[in-house]
């Protein structure tokens, strides 16, 4: 699914976290929003779920125009960086969740459902943890259920804020090759928030670089390495790489 | 070195060198008296009025005690006090949960003025809680003319008693929520919401099951202070025994009138109650605890299969 973004604008009080922000994205992208902490590029991923709503500016869904709509009518998979798994169901429980709360002529059946989270917890490789509950499980652990839980629902898109920031190095890297694979298996339209380059230039087929609420650059990884960029993305880059 | 050296330790002394002496430790008797000091006010203070109460029911026998609870004022009274808390109780955990919600999940304009009147009943004296409601709905006030053309009563009745109670235990259940609330965050709700969830499954699914010990703690304590409440019950009640006296109304009706047995047993009556709660709470308590520590026990399960 296409998602188009047009000059969107945010501002809490006085300070503008998004401003006058216009892309488009492929059906099939994994884009990754890349700046420093505050450049309001978490706040542009919220917008885009409907968990925030913007002051101005428009949310395109292939086409369609998802402005007015809440969150749990966009149904973006959204993945966040603490998680957020539901502490007081289990594994198997929390996978389930947004298939057991769709409208009643949705909803599938015992059998589908069971079905279906057992192949998720493949996917995801942690079969047999079904019974668990999220206190009990590592941190990767838990990232990877919160894919699952995001995934249930057959997303159109998928929307990733920091999903590896809490994670050791070594995680991390095991997360981001599986992530990597999936969207190569899927071509499930993505993006991902991250201050760690590494991982963009890893991972994303396009970066979107964004500073002080606004776009700095856009491009492919080899693009954006060229150095073609204005000052700032200069000094982001050369600062780390 | 020497002025190094432990004084609560000092060299040839019985306690062995290696003994922990923990920087807030306190001397022995100090440790003593002040515990002393807690378990004297708490004999004085409660548990020698709570066997006095129980004491004074039963020193004419238990013949007084019978009639007592066959009396109909007597029992009409429990009666109300049931009904009150009946009504209150589930008014004040609806609008609890509404405010805790609002407060924590939304900033508007507004939100700390709504904060300081939740808190409002607990900064006033219940009489004044009482009497503002005589001043709205009283023969006198500002609704008084209306409701007497149309015959209805709330003043010296129970609707007025229902709201004074409403009232005085208005804060209880918001504020046991509150903390526990802005504590939790609201990303969960916000994971349930991506996964297309609807605000009363959230509610159900989600805030509910987090919030749950939060909410029977309050609810229990907002539970106590309606069957307890006496002064802003007192100016909207007419205190007519038999009609529009609660317990605590009854109790003092009883005594004024020198019977002291009566007045006892109503009292233990009341004390058995908030016995029956201090229970419950006691319980949930146990029950969450209960919880927390099977929780801890299956996360020892994988290593123990790794183990094996």
């Amino acid at each position: 699914m296409s998602i188009e973004i047009k000059s969107l604008h945010k501002s809490f009080g006085a300070f503008p976290a998004v401003n006058d922000v216009t892309l488009h994205i492929e059906t099939g992208e994994m884009v990754a929003f890349l700046g420093p902490s505050g450049s309001g590029k978490t706040t542009l991923l919220r917008i885009i779920a409907g968990l925030e709503f913007a002051d101005r500016g428009e949310v395109y869904f292939h086409g369609e125009n998802v402005t007015p709509k809440s969150a749990n009518e966009r149904k973006a998979g959204f993945v966040f960086q603490s998680y957020a798994l539901f502490n007081h169901m289990t594994i198997f429980e929390n996978i389930a969740f947004g298939l057991r709360v769709a409208p009643r002529g949705k909803r599938l059946s015992r059998e589908k459902i069971l079905e279906r989270v057992n192949s998720l917890l493949e996917t995801i490789q942690l079969p047999g943890l079904a019974n668990r509950f999220p206190a009990q499980l590592s941190g990767g652990q838990r990232q990877r259920v919160a894919f699952a839980r995001a995934l249930a629902v057959e997303p159109r898109v998928l929307l990733l804020d920091e999903p590896f920031g809490a994670l050791d190095a070594k995680v991390r890297r095991e997360l981001r090759r599986w992530l990597a694979e999936f969207h190569e298996k899927t071509h499930l339209t993505s993006l991902f928030v991250t201050h760690d380059q590494e991982e963009a230039f890893e991972v994303a087929d396009r970066i979107v670089i964004i500073d002080k609420g606004a776009i700095q650059q856009i491009g492919t990884p080899d693009e954006i390495r060229s150095g073609s960029g204005n000052t700032f993305v200069k000094e982001f880059l050369a600062l780390h790489i | 070195m020497a002025s190094f050296i432990d004084f609560r330790n000092p060299p040839g002394s019985d306690r062995r060198a290696d003994t922990v002496v923990r920087a807030t430790a306190e001397p022995r008797w100090i440790r003593r008296i002040l515990i002393g000091i807690v378990v004297f006010f708490f004999f004085l203070f409660l548990l020698l009025p709570l066997v006095v109460v129980f004491q004074g029911a039963l020193v004419k026998g238990v013949g007084v005690l019978k009639e007592a609870f066959t009396d109909q004022d007597i029992l009409h009274s429990i009666w109300m006090t049931l009904i009150v808390a009946l009504i209150t109780v589930p008014a004040n955990t609806a609008f609890g949960i509404a405010a805790a919600w609002a407060v924590t999940r939304y900033h508007f304009s507004g939100r700390q003025v709504l904060l300081a009147l939740i808190d409002l009943p607990l900064w006033v004296s219940p009489v004044i809680g009482g009497l503002i409601y005589v001043l709205l709905y009283g023969r006198r006030g500002y609704f008084g003319p209306w409701l007497q053309a149309h015959d209805i009563k709330i003043i010296f009745a129970l609707p007025g008693m229902v709201m004074a109670t409403t009232f005085v235990t208005f804060p209880f259940v918001a504020r046991s929520l509150i903390p526990l609330m802005q504590a939790q965050g609201v990303e969960e709700e916000e994971a349930a919401l991506t996964l297309g969830a609807g605000g009363f499954q959230i509610l159900r699914r989600i805030t509910l099951p987090k919030i749950k010990w939060g909410l029977f703690y309050g609810v229990i304590l907002c539970n106590a202070r309606a069957m307890g409440e006496f002064g802003a019950v007192s100016v909207v009640s007419a205190k007519i025994s038999g009609k529009t006296n609660t317990m605590p109304l009854e109790i003092e009706r009883l005594y004024n009138d020198y019977l002291f047995p009566q007045a006892f047993a109503v009292a233990s009556a009341l004390a058995i109650l908030a016995l029956i709660t201090l229970g419950l709470k006691t319980l949930a308590e146990w029950e969450n605890k209960r919880q927390f520590e099977a929780g801890q026990r299956s996360l020892l399960e994988p290593t123990i299969e790794a183990a094996r």
